[in-house]
């Protein structure tokens, strides 16, 4: 078939499924969920705050070596998705996830699963920096010290320099190691955050939100960060910035009012979306 | 696929960002195109005139005129490039703004050949020794081609208003007529020409029976660029009987 009319049957045949039933949009998501080489993969996931159901029926992979990106409204349910991949969400009183999260085939909700470690397989960077009151060198060595990850204090050294470098601080913080991590900079202090995430060697690393407080030039160095650490770990950030979901990621999914609307190419999703509510959401016609 | 209703663009394309002055912007842009749409037919009619009907003063006319759409091109070029410094527009707005772009350049393009039109209407004056020098078959096919060129252009800047794929497609459509309506213009400066045309004069109404092709496909263009916009699909050197077909198909 001529792939211009096979282009033109896919784009007509997502506009009448974002049409149906005289303009009831589908909840059903638009796109391709799954990824190639998945490290996370998510299916049918609702996620229950007591009687309020966050999210609904939410499948998606995160793939290895990908940054996917999560956008959506406030209260779309991104964060809350976000958080049950590591079960941060574990410490909310009355908050239930059901469906399946596997991580490498692994089934993270399993009740003999120990959250601990599973943290530091899957960290997090949260949006505001959260440095311990400690060092720059015990912010990034106490992880890898209490999983016993290291059997001597060089070893530590290495690590802690090899993760202030994958961090892209070591050059501005190896001569004051000793000084506490609060006194550095707002973005600093996030790759400080980075750092100690990826000292406890991550498969995947989420990202809630983590450029919110920085300025301009801070965020920069962050995304280009960000696209180092590809190559390493998987991805999945949220974030309320448009232009940074287009610059950062490879795959990026809308989220509205719980449900997982779209996904796709981030390319795709930011040039030609398919469901109108990514469209009105992305080009500023929603409020 | 039988519902024409489910074949509407996703989005309203003329309206509806929380940020209004974003609409304003957008609109301004299209404005200025469809102004310029307009007086380059006003423009080819005049050339036209001035050639088949010997008004020499529609001739000036046209070149005194030219310079409103250059400048209408730069307010469009300055538009374009303040919404993508202050919207970094995405989707069907990124979309918007890059075809309005590409449009524009089409819209100024035809009114240069409306310019080369009046241009060839004045040399043939210059060049004419008698008041006889088009017969009245001639004059009567180049006025037949100006009618398909200004339709084919009309249709092409008011799809641009609405961006209504239906429109766009009459536009592809009326290229073999366009086509046609050429080939009997030439075909018949051939005859012309053994009737005592000079080969100077002679090349002023080739000149003149491309400029109006030319402008036909101007139109053509913009229809591709009003479908990308729609639909989010670039049906740039696409077969066309087959991109009509499958439009058609889908209710348009």
């Amino acid at each position: 078939m001529n792939t211009m009319v096979e282009a033109i049957d896919k784009a007509t045949g997502a506009m009448s499924s974002a049409e149906l039933a005289g303009g009831q949009h589908s909840r059903a998501t638009v796109g391709d969920f799954t990824a190639v080489d998945p490290r996370m993969v998510c299916r049918n996931v609702d996620v229950w705050y007591g009687s309020k159901q966050a999210i609904h029926g939410v499948s998606l992979d995160i793939g290895k070596n990908e940054v996917v990106s999560m956008i959506g409204p406030s209260g779309c349910g991104k964060s809350t998705f976000l958080r049950s991949l590591n079960r941060m969400n574990d410490t909310i009183v009355g908050c239930r996830v059901t469906g399946s999260i596997q991580l490498d085939g692994q089934e993270i909700y399993d009740k003999g699963l120990d959250p601990v470690p599973l943290r530091a397989r899957v960290g997090m960077v949260f949006q505001k920096p959260n440095p311990f009151p400690k060092s720059i060198y015990e912010n990034v060595a106490y992880g890898p010290r209490i999983h016993g990850l290291t059997n001597n204090k060089a070893e530590l050294d290495e690590l802690v320099e090899d993760s202030l470098q994958k961090a892209g601080l070591w050059n501005e913080v190896k001569d004051r190691l000793d000084q506490p991590g609060t006194g550095l900079s707002g973005g600093q202090q996030q790759r400080l955050c980075i750092a100690r995430t990826i000292a406890v060697s991550p498969e995947v690393i989420l990202m809630d939100e983590p450029c919110s407080a920085l300025d301009p030039i801070a965020t920069a160095i962050v995304e280009e960060l960000i696209d180092e650490l590809r190559q390493n770990f998987s991805i999945a950030i949220v974030t309320h910035s448009m232009q940074q979901a287009a610059r950062v990621s490879q795959r990026t999914a809308y989220f509205h009012l719980g449900d997982l609307i779209e996904v796709g190419e981030t390319n795709h999703i930011f040039t030609n979306p398919q469901h109108k509510l990514t469209e009105d959401y992305i080009t500023g016609r929603f409020g | 696929m039988t519902d024409s209703s489910s074949l509407k663009p996703i989005v309203d394309l003329a309206s509806g960002h929380t940020v209004r002055r974003y609409d304003q912007e957008l609109a301004k842009l299209r404005g200025i195109i469809l102004e310029m749409g307009e007086r380059v037919v006003e423009q080819t009619q005049s050339a036209v005139r001035a050639l088949v009907d010997r008004e020499d003063s529609q001739a000036f006319r046209v070149l005194d005129r030219e310079p409103q759409i250059d400048f209408l091109s730069l307010d469009a070029d300055e538009e374009v490039f303040l919404v993508i410094a202050r919207r970094q527009p995405t989707a069907v707005d990124l979309r918007i703004v890059l075809a309005l772009s590409k449009i524009a350049d089409d819209v100024e393009r035809a009114g240069d050949k409306a310019v080369r039109i009046a241009r060839q209407a004045l040399e043939l004056r210059d060049l004419n020794t008698g008041s006889d020098l088009l017969s009245e078959t001639m004059r009567e096919t180049l006025r037949q081609l100006d009618d398909k060129a200004c339709c084919m252009f009309e249709r092409g800047i008011q799809a641009v208003a609405t961006f209504d794929v239906a429109l766009a497609l009459h536009i592809f459509e009326d290229e073999p007529s366009l086509y046609q309506a050429s080939h009997e213009a030439r075909q018949l400066l051939g005859e012309q020409d053994r009737e005592g045309l000079t080969p100077r004069q002679a090349v002023c109404l080739l000149t003149t029976a491309h400029a109006l092709e030319r402008i036909g496909n101007h139109a053509a263009n913009i229809a591709e660029q009003v479908i990308y916009v729609a639909l989010g699909q670039d049906v740039r050197y696409r077969n066309r009987d087959i991109l009509i077909e499958t439009l058609r198909h889908h209710g348009y």
